[in-house]
């Protein structure tokens, strides 16, 4: 009925379908309850997952509501609630805001530090999903005085962590098989970025791309699930609106897109600058002694107050200069000026390790950056369709691509979080040059990055996304066979496989149903002078298991180790033979193929 | 449910184990306790959120009435930050934008909010001014139209004519003459026949588009109603004026105070018309002798002024056969004059007519050649046209 769950763990749980059946009759609220958790608990496991990916979209809903909440709130205290705030605070809310999280972090939170991602990433294949729940309280705590105080990165990536440890703890207060553990941190994941950013697809495309890094039909529907009902339980709190509004706009001309390839490049550009300037510094500042971890934070936090006496913009996540701009409310040089300074603030915040995440700082750089490239082409070409805040958007994807290098979760973000549906051939066309530009110059994609400067080899999706995936197609020989029919005699066989080496005799039963004749059975019969046997009466092997031509070598494996050969056959028709596969086959082309 | 067994097998150091059933019980009231929580956290933000959008925006208002705008736009801008979806705030912010002479920033908050409500009047009147401003002619009239037939909050039928009128005075600024007319038309047809303001406005547009018939009609509805409304009286007596309806013009004009008559075009108008109703012989109630006198003066002005734009323009007229106009127009006097026919005006009073033609054509054809007359040749010129008789 029930698959059993894994007991390998210490206490694990007996089977689930062990669990207790109502037995006696229980009155008041016992009874519903007992009967409501039998059903629960008596669900085969992956319905139970999905069940518990809902409870933890709930969670994580909740929590990164109460996260935001507690940005605001803290920015309001320690900056003020005027956008442009008095000077003796834009200096000392950064400086002391980042005295009191590093003094958190190195002595209460010490896995707070950092963006989140590479953290939930690791926690899925180093610690089996283990999150300690210490953990999420202290990203929430941390990164709310962070972000709050005016460090320059935003709540998104810590939304990630938060949700993956709420769903780590879960997992785990439900003994669930190591395995389920494993994949509950990415649902939670998705859960809080999802309901971070008010954008459920984006956060499943993102975990999937960037967390699992692959395309899991096992985990994606828990992951969808709990991306839903993390954005709902958010929406129902904060609200259904779209981060961003801009008006919608017409490409009229398909020349009009060049004025996107041209902020393709800048993003791109500007992303590889961004990249080139974290991977050189970090490893500078990580050898740095050890005390001035104490200060690191703090002497950020006073850099970005310098900035922000003449730019407060460019403090805190920036979401309402975000919607200053693409209202076009900055010239094209104030927004250069802000994607410059944004880059620099954020550098600072990020290497003094500082808990935070980069997803609104890259978005204010795209937005700024786009909004320029905007303001200039417009200037120069006024029939162009759409307005500044139009560039904005997609510049916000553009950058985003290009420094994440998650093209396809770039596209869907600018569209969720402006629920503008006309930016998409703009943004895929200016998303896939900044990608192609970054990677073209920075081989190894941020977070891969991070993890290998700290140590860690995680897998890292764009190196799976260009490996070679070979297929039956690949190995597979076309004239290594000899299709036979019940009632062929066995001399005619013999014939038609004259001066071929290696030839495999297939019986064609009927059509899906194959079987492999012995060589040595045929020719014994063969040697007979009576020439009236069929291959009928010839030993063989089957029915033998086909495999087809698109298929993976990899699932063809399977099977070939049982098996002298593999008839692959045409989807279209299972009494086609279309070539034949052997285990050495399948290992000749393995070896054909370059490591590294 | 739990297994004792295996928590000994794995020592004290294991975690405590719950069964299942706890645990999701816990999960559940867990989850009830922080929904409640957040519900009220979120509640206090919001409140404090509406609180501070608030009293931004109110600041804004005071920095705005007191013609601060720079703060206005500060304030606003943080009320924005608290509440980004409040279409009264990006409103007030665009037009406290448009008011900053940044017009481009302005347009962009109401692009936004017009992609949300494109019905919205308000917004669709405040991006028709900023393309006026721009003079961008065919997206104002866009948006004027869409904030004619758009939704207003309040009082839509004053606010669409408001709109109209913006409109009309906007095309008649542009000189756009032929597009202004049927708005005008339209506005003057929406105007209730009980507010005199109302009427005035439209008169005067009326006026600008020298829709004399309709200007006269109008001003003449409101001055029935009050015979004492100035406004009206001028805006009649100019419209009778251009229709030629002189004896009316002067009437209108000779009832307006003296401080009214006094401005330049007023006085001229009514110099005009003074100058026209004494030089016409057509003024009923004129004797015979008093018409031919009139007729005889009329032909004196006018070759005259023939004779002078002759000069002018270094013509002679004593030219036979005549060539130009000028001296075709002084040969048929020359002619009438030959024939004695004028001389006995006194006694042949149909023949005022006549003569009073080829006085018309004397000052049409001066008129053509050395352009529009002064003085009583103007006079004798508009009389003219008043009797049909229009410059070639």
């Amino acid at each position: 009925m029930s698959e059993p769950i894994s007991v390998d763990a210490p206490g694990a749980a007996p089977p689930l379908s062990a669990a207790p059946s109502i037995t006696k009759p229980s009155s008041g609220f016992r009874a519903p309850w007992k009967v409501w958790t039998n059903r629960v608990f008596t669900m085969r496991e992956d319905r139970f997952f999905l069940f518990l990916a809902v409870l933890i979209g709930i969670f994580s809903g909740l929590a990164v509501v109460c996260f935001r909440i507690a940005i605001e709130w803290t920015q309001i205290e320690l900056l003020g609630s005027s956008l442009y705030p008095l000077v003796p605070r834009v200096i000392l809310a950064p400086t002391l805001g980042g005295l009191a999280v590093a003094v958190l972090v190195i002595y209460a939170f010490p896995r707070a530090r950092g963006s989140g991602v590479n953290q939930t990433k690791s926690a899925v294949y180093v610690s089996n999903g283990y999150i300690p729940f210490n953990t999420v309280i202290g990203k929430f705590i941390c990164c709310a005085l962070a972000i709050g105080s005016g460090q320059s990165l935003g709540p998104e990536d810590p939304s990630l962590q938060m949700g993956a440890g709420i769903a780590s703890l879960i997992g785990r207060r439900l003994r669930l098989s190591q395995e389920k553990v494993r994949l509950i941190a990415p649902v939670g994941a998705a859960a809080g970025l999802a309901a971070a950013f008010n954008a459920p697809i984006s956060a499943v495309l993102f975990v999937l791309e960037e967390v699992i890094g692959t395309w899991s039909a096992g985990v994606l529907g828990a992951i969808v699930l709990a991306a839903i009902s993390s954005v709902v339980t958010m929406r129902a709190f904060l609200g259904p609106e779209s981060m961003f509004r801009v008006p919608p706009f017409r490409v009229a001309k398909p020349g009009d897109l060049l004025a996107y390839v041209a902020l393709g490049i800048v993003g791109g550009l500007a992303s590889l600058i961004f990249l080139k300037w974290l991977a050189h510094a970090r490893p500078r500042m990580q050898s740095l002694p050890r005390w001035t971890q104490h200060f690191q934070p703090a002497v950020a936090g006073l850099l970005i107050g310098l900035i922000g006496i003449r730019l407060p913009q460019v403090m805190g996540a920036g979401y309402p200069i975000i919607d200053q701009a693409m209202h076009g409310q900055f010239t094209w040089k104030l927004l250069l000026v802000l994607a410059a300074l944004k880059i620099l603030a954020t550098g600072f915040s990020f290497l003094s390790g500082t808990p935070g995440g980069m997803f609104a700082p890259c978005l204010f750089i795209g937005a700024m950056l786009g909004g320029a490239v905007g303001a200039i082409e417009q200037h120069f070409f006024p029939a162009l369709p759409g307005t500044v805040g139009t560039f904005a958007l997609v510049g916000m994807g553009t950058f985003f691509a290009g420094f994440l290098r998650v093209p396809i979760t770039s596209v869907f973000m600018v569209i969720e979080v402006s629920g503008n549906y006309t930016a998409i051939l703009p943004v895929m066309i200016s998303s896939l040059i900044a990608y192609g530009i970054s990677r073209s110059y920075f081989k190894v994609p941020l977070f891969d990055l991070l993890a290998r400067q700290d140590g860690l080899v995680l897998p890292s999706v764009e190196e799976r996304r260009e490996q070679l995936i070979l297929t039956v197609e690949d190995a597979m020989r076309l004239d290594a066979a000899v299709v036979l029919e019940p009632g062929d005699k066995v001399a005619d066989a013999i014939k038609r496989a004259e001066g071929k080496e290696n030839i495999l005799h297939f019986l064609r039963v009927r059509p899906g149903e194959w079987n492999l004749l012995e060589r040595s059975e045929l020719e014994r019969l063969a040697a007979d002078a009576s020439q009236s046997h069929t291959v009928d009466e010839v030993k063989s092997k089957g029915p033998l298991p086909f495999v087809f031509r698109d298929m993976s070598l990899e699932e063809a494996l399977h099977w070939a180790g049982d098996w002298p050969a593999l008839p692959v056959l045409s989807r279209a028709d299972l009494s086609k033979l279309e070539g034949a596969l052997t285990l050495d086959d399948i290992l000749k082309a393995f070896k054909k193929v370059p490591v590294g | 449910m739990s297994s004792s067994a295996n928590a000994i097998a794995v020592g004290k150091k294991s975690p405590r184990i719950y069964s299942r059933e706890a645990v999701l019980f816990s999960c559940v009231v867990l989850l009830v306790v922080f929904v409640l929580f957040t519900a009220a956290v979120s509640r206090m933000y919001h409140k404090q959120i509406h609180v501070l959008a608030d009293k931004w925006f109110d600041r804004g208002e005071t920095s705005l009435r007191a013609g601060d705008i720079k703060s206005a736009l500060t304030d606003y801008r943080n009320a924005l930050v608290y509440s980004p979806d409040n279409t009264k705030f990006q409103f007030h912010l665009a037009q406290a934008l448009a008011a900053a002479s940044r017009g481009e920033e302005a347009r962009s908050y109401l692009l936004n909010l017009l992609s949300e409500s494109p019905g919205s009047g308000e917004v669709n009147l405040a991006l028709a001014r900023i393309a006026v401003h721009k003079g961008l002619t065919s997206e104002a009239l866009r948006y004027y139209h869409g904030a004619i037939y758009g939704v207003w909050e309040s009082d839509p039928i004053g606010m669409r004519w408001q709109v109209r009128r913006e409109l009309a005075e906007y095309l008649l600024d542009r000189g756009l003459q032929q597009q202004a007319v049927p708005e005008i038309i339209a506005l003057a047809d929406s105007t209730p026949a009980n507010d005199p303001e109302q009427l005035r406005a439209v008169g005067n547009l009326l006026l600008r588009a020298k829709l004399w018939t309709r200007a006269l009609d109008l001003f003449r509805s409101v001055f029935s109603a009050n015979d004492d409304d100035e406004d009206a009286l001028r805006g009649a007596a100019t419209a009778a004026f251009n229709l030629g309806q002189y004896n009316l013009a002067l009437n209108g004009f000779g009832r307006l105070p003296e401080k009214d008559r006094a401005t330049p075009e007023i006085a001229e108008m009514y110099q005009t018309a003074e100058q026209i109703e004494e030089m016409s012989p057509f003024v009923p109630g004129l004797s015979r002798e008093a018409k031919a006198h009139k007729a005889a003066s009329a032909l004196a002005i006018a070759t005259a002024r023939l004779q002078g734009c002759a000069n002018f323009v270094g013509q002679s007229l004593a030219v036979m056969p005549p060539q130009t106009s000028l001296q075709k127009a002084f040969a048929e006097i020359k002619e009438i004059e030959s024939s004695g026919s004028w001389q006995n005006m006194a006694k042949h009073p149909e023949s005022v007519d006549g003569l009073m033609a080829h006085v018309f054509e004397l000052e049409n054809a001066a008129a053509n050649v050395c352009g529009e007359p002064a003085g009583v040749d103007r006079a004798l010129w508009l009389l003219g046209r008043s009797r049909g008789v229009t410059a070639q």
